[in-house]
């Protein structure tokens, strides 16, 4: 298969006063034509931090540290300037749905011409051409053309989700980042989009990452599935791997999928992860996880595990799985 | 089944809350009509037993929130009665709202919201006891909050004190949070959404700390959810809501297995689980659409216009009332047989 | 642990304070204010100015009237002479033809200048009786007899000589003996200015030329020991007043005041009447607003109501309608600047308060049985209070501008020293057609500059405090 995206020693640090904040610390993963690649962790692991740097455009005092590869269909594109990106690589060729974007519309105009003014930014159109293109696009989301007409708060959650998506859309990126897209909706409106979103990536050949702290969710919708924790990857697997009868490797994987309930099962216990993520301004030395890992030994805590590839498309950063 | 009146700490009586919207001084002159209602609560009736982990279940909009604020009072029920400890609490004067605010406590979904950032946990302890003017100085409040530290096992309990919310992490404010509605030592906890918002890794844990201290003071707890898995895990009976109303009502397990109603058979195909397989699979959901607007609540059986079973009988028929199917398993279906 | 956190939330707005380059300069020139107030008598060149003496026209005879700041020299051809004190004589006996023993005084005054005082005045404190024997030594030896002056019945009086109203005759005597018969006749002892002759050089065009005299001059006042022995005779802080033409730091007004002085005495009233008004006033709006919103309903609709008509009242006329009518007295006026200026602040706390009361933790806090005041108390106002600080500091420079403007107007308060009341005295003088700018401009300025000090403080504040302008 064909890569689409590969990330390579991807460092992002938040320069504060305090110190180099290493929110993203040697992140190095592929990403493949028309595959959906999930990246899970807890809250501050560095899932969104990936997908915002994978626009190039990390929040201040955030910065993309030297050494760092994105390269983008054959094209490395941490050379190229604001102005380039801008022009073909962000939301032309890379587009994000951002976290609680529903909640972002502007309240006092319509769809439409919200709509409308994204478009616009980006393509030289005629007004009618682009209202066809927007009918369009809001009918492949599900959305009759009524809703161009329609302020923000008229609609519902779910609607205003396919609307983001729609516009996430519009100018035919090949890479779609995803994050958190179903988080505030209700499983029901849940299942409906991600229902659009498979079908979308059919329609139109995309590929997604897929950035979620739900496990069961990934399960649904990822083809390969990156474990992050502490700005680091953990586990990287297929699905198979991660879900299937073997199971994951990687304890912090293992632990997590052991603290998501079941609804089918009825289970008395529930395990958990003791204790929080570390500081990423003085992470732990070696393993970051070995603070919290119920499998720690002794060479966890002064020696860095490196991500190794354990059977074919597996990587796991464990000294356990170390032969 | 038969319950002793001893048995029952709550008895909810076809509780209803209908907002009315707010009409301008010129709408009501030109005479454009009384707007509708929104009729968040519609008649609901469950009984809460001493002891237990009752879990309300719905949607965004299905009134599972409003139910939980009219238990609390912090809003006044249209009709229908509230029935606490076999008095009628429905409506309350000031000074037995006070004495009914110890006994019925509530855990907020976001707790870092939940307490004033300007306080210190220590203050954020000590207002109810200041509130409900609880004999004792300083030191004897210092008491009673690092025992409720320690119910909730924040240890140790002196540290925590001095700091602010926004020093803990998620599930340590959930603990503290959690410790302000013991401190006064309720019977009843109203929970809504407590672990929505805390990260996967520690929920299980809040959530075992929950049950934990349940058992122990012998509390009951109300718990207000739109997440099924942990419903099943946490409660030992559940109700389900939909528009305002109660649509199936039964043992956690037994409802989970064998649902009955379209609603909730729709609401559990809908929950991802972590099982290999289902990528790029379209599931078949069994309902379309989503939830109507309770100003506008279709007649006869309100479910009718997503149910994939519906017939004309459920729409033109009066509104199915809660009907038992055996085990304490309620359901407001009439055609649950056929389908 | 604890009590540094406590400090965090003051460190925090400090660190962001001082990234603001204009609030840091607002606060310098508040911190420079504070201490003038403070240490007010320091900077007073006149101390008992604050004891009702600015509208005292006898105490301020001393001085010239409308004579521009001492700097002015700077930038003029011809210098004029600067109006000094002298406070220590040198102290001397020795015999008189006249009178035998007599304590000599005398003060060494260097006069470089070219155009001559107006006046020199002996002033001192004396009690029982003084004889005083005048002259003045100039530099190239000549000696103008000044004047012999008897005083009596002195009980701690003030007694004061002015050369050039009670000398006139004798230095048109000394003239006389260098003028030409022809300047002689041109004039007499009521049209020469003894300070004139007596700082020019001689000669026979004395009269007309005036050619200065520079050097130093010695006045000498002898004093009888007939005078000095008895002890009922007091004489204590003889001092030497050159009456110059240019004067202080701001010059004078046309009724001789020193315009400084009053700027300085001026500051700590413009600073009490700006943050007396404005707490008052923004403390009462803050409260008025989270009350309106946190009732709601029937009470924030009538409180919107009342709202709505002192905020449709302009203060200005009001002032002056009721300046007008009442004896205007600064606490009056005060009094009306709050109770129609709290307005300012009521709509944008009620719309943050309207915020705040949905917050989950208010929500928590009536579930925990906590009553209403309680919770405006503890939960809303310790939030909006800081928001507010940047309102008080802003609503300053308004009400130091309507203090001034009534005042301009004539209606202030005639006990204190207010800028815009030396604006008005300047105004009523013509002080504009005289070309008296030393007497509008620095009220003016300064007036703007206290404006200024708190708009910078206040947009500083801000823009740290009300996060959501921060963007926009």
């Amino acid at each position: 298969m064909d890569k689409i995206l590969e990330v390579k020693n991807l460092k992002l640090y938040y320069h504060t006063n305090k110190g180099a904040v290493k929110a993203l610390d040697d992140v190095t993963f592929d990403l493949y034509k028309g595959e959906t690649l999930g990246l899970v962790g807890e809250s501050g692991c560095g899932k969104t931090t990936t997908g915002v740097a994978l626009l190039r455009m990390p929040s201040p005092p955030g910065r993309i540290e030297e050494g760092s590869q994105i390269i983008l269909d054959g094209r490395d594109i941490m050379p190229l300037t604001e102005r380039q990106i801008r022009k073909d690589v962000r939301w032309e060729e890379v587009a994000m749905v951002f976290q609680g974007a529903m909640n972002c519309l502007t309240p006092v105009y319509t769809i439409g011409k919200q709509m409308m003014e994204t478009l616009q930014e980006h393509r030289e159109m005629e007004k009618k051409q682009a209202e066809e293109l927007i009918k369009e696009y809001l009918s492949l989301v599900g959305l009759p053309p009524e809703v161009m007409g329609r302020y923000p708060h008229e609609l519902s959650g779910g609607m205003k989700q396919r609307i983001v998506i729609a516009t996430a859309l519009f100018l035919k990126p090949k890479v779609v980042i995803l994050d958190e897209p179903t988080t505030a909706l209700d499983v029901i409106v849940q299942a409906q989009i991600i229902n659009l979103l498979k079908k979308l990536k059919k329609t139109f050949d995309l590929s997604f990452i897929f950035i979620t702290h739900d496990l069961s969710l990934e399960a649904e919708v990822s083809d390969r599935i990156c474990v992050m924790y502490a700005g680091k990857i953990a586990e990287l697997g297929t699905n198979q791997q991660i879900y299937g009868k073997q199971g994951p490797m990687h304890p912090y994987t293992e632990k997590l999928l052991q603290a998501t309930p079941l609804l089918r099962k009825k289970v008395e216990s529930l395990s958990f992860i003791p204790g929080a993520p570390p500081d990423l301004i003085d992470p732990p030395t070696g393993c970051r996880f070995h603070p919290r890992c119920h499998k720690v030994m002794d060479r966890c805590k002064v020696e860095e595990p490196p991500l190794i590839e354990v059977e074919p498309g597996h990587m796991v950063a464990c000294w356990r799985c170390v032969k | 089944m038969s319950l002793n009146d001893n048995d029952v700490i709550l008895q909810v009586k076809d509780l209803k809350k209908h907002f009315t919207p707010h009409q301008s001084l010129i709408q009501s002159l030109a005479g454009s009509g009384q707007k509708r209602p929104i009729k968040a609560v519609d008649g609901i009736t469950f009984d809460l037993r001493r002891g237990e982990i009752f879990g309300l279940i719905g949607e965004s909009g299905s009134g599972k929130t409003t139910t939980g604020k009219m238990i609390m009072k912090l809003i006044e029920p249209t009709s229908g009665t509230m029935v606490f400890n076999g008095e009628d609490v429905t409506h309350t004067d000031k000074l037995r709202t006070q004495v009914y605010r110890r006994q019925v406590q509530m855990i907020f979904q976001d707790p870092y919201a939940s307490m004033n950032p300007r306080f210190k946990i220590r203050d954020v302890l000590q207002e109810p006891l200041i509130i409900h003017k609880i004999e004792g100085d300083n030191q004897k409040h210092d008491e009673m909050i690092i025992k409720s530290l320690t119910e909730v096992k924040l240890n140790p309990p002196a540290e925590f004190m001095g700091r602010y919310p926004h020093m803990l992490s998620g599930g340590q404010r959930q603990r503290v949070a959690t410790a302000r509605t013991l401190i006064l030592n309720p019977m009843l906890l109203v929970a809504d959404e407590p672990v929505s918002m805390i990260d996967l890794s520690t929920r299980a844990e809040i959530l075992a700390m929950m049950k934990d201290v349940q058992r122990d003071l012998g509390l009951t707890y109300l718990y207000i959810t739109h997440d099924l898995s942990t419903a099943r895990y946490f409660t030992d009976r559940i109700a389900v809501m939909y528009l305002g109303r109660i649509v199936e009502m039964g043992p956690a397990n037994e409802l989970i297995d064998n649902p009955i109603h379209p609603y909730t058979k729709a609401l559990i195909e809908a929950v991802p689980e972590p099982m290999t397989g289902k990528v790029d699979v379209i599931k078949e959901l069994p309902i379309s659409g989503e939830i109507p607007s309770p100003a506008n609540i279709p007649p006869g059986c309100r479910f009718h216009t997503r149910c994939p079973y519906a017939k004309p009988e459920c729409s033109e028929q009066s509104e199915p009332e809660l009907m038992d199917a055996g085990n304490g398993h309620f359901h407001a279906c009439r055609r649950w047989k056929e389908i | 642990m604890s009590a540094k956190k406590s400090n965090s939330r003051f460190q925090e707005f400090w660190d962001d304070f001082r990234r603001e380059k204009s609030g840091l300069i607002g606060l310098g020139i508040l911190a420079v204010a504070i201490l003038v107030v403070i240490f007010e008598p320091l900077f007073l060149p006149y101390k008992d100015v604050n004891e009702g003496n600015w509208r005292n026209i006898s105490y301020w005879e001393d001085n010239s009237s409308a004579a521009p700041p001492a700097w002015t020299n700077i930038f003029t051809s011809k210098k004029s002479a600067v109006s000094t004190t002298f406070n220590s004589p040198e102290v001397s006996t020795e015999e008189d033809p006249n009178y035998g023993l007599v304590t000599t005084y005398s003060f060494k005054y260097n006069y470089k200048y070219d155009l001559p005082p107006l006046d020199l005045i002996i002033r001192a404190k004396a009690s029982g009786m003084s004889l005083f024997l005048m002259e003045l030594e100039r530099p190239d030896g000549n000696i103008v007899p000044v004047g012999e002056q008897f005083f009596e019945g002195l009980n701690e009086d003030q007694i004061r000589f002015s050369m050039d109203t009670d000398a006139a005759s004798n230095a048109y005597e000394f003239a006389r003996q260098f003028a030409s018969e022809e300047a002689l006749a041109n004039s007499d002892s009521t049209t020469i200015r003894p300070t004139f002759v007596a700082f020019s050089e001689t000669g026979s065009d004395m009269l007309s030329a005036r050619v200065p005299l520079k050097g130093t001059y010695t006045l000498r006042i002898r004093v009888p020991s007939f005078i000095t022995d008895d002890s009922n005779n007091v004489l204590e802080d003889l001092r030497l007043i050159v009456t110059g033409r240019v004067s202080g730091i701001l010059g004078t007004d046309t009724y001789k005041r020193d315009i400084f002085t009053g700027i300085v005495a001026g500051l700590k009233w413009a600073l009490f009447i700006g943050l007396a008004t404005s707490v008052v006033s923004v403390l009462f709006g803050v409260m008025y607003g989270i009350i309106s919103a946190y009732f709601g309903g029937f009470v924030d609709t009538s409180m919107q109501f009342v709202y709505q008509i002192f905020a449709g009242i302009p203060v200005m006329p009001l002032l002056i309608v009721l300046a007008a009518i009442f004896k205007p007295s600064i606490w009056i006026i005060m009094g009306v600047m709050i109770v129609f200026s709290w307005t300012g602040s009521v709509m944008t706390v009620r719309s943050m308060a309207f915020q705040i009361k949905e917050e989950t933790f208010v929500e928590a806090a009536k579930a925990l049985g906590s009553g209403k005041w309680r919770i405006i108390f503890k939960h809303i106002a310790p939030i909006l209070l800081p928001y507010s600080f940047a309102s008080m500091a802003l609503a300053v420079p308004g009400t130091i501008v309507y203090e001034a403007s009534l005042s301009l107007l004539g209606l202030g308060d005639p006990t204190i020293i207010t800028w815009g009341q030396i604006l008005h005295d300047a105004q009523n003088s013509g002080a504009t057609l005289n070309g008296l700018w030393w007497w509008i401009v620095p009220p003016g300025l300064f007036i703007a500059l206290m404006g200024a000090t708190f708009a910078f403080l206040g947009f500083a504040m801000d823009k740290i405090l009300n996060p959501k302008l921060r963007t926009r």
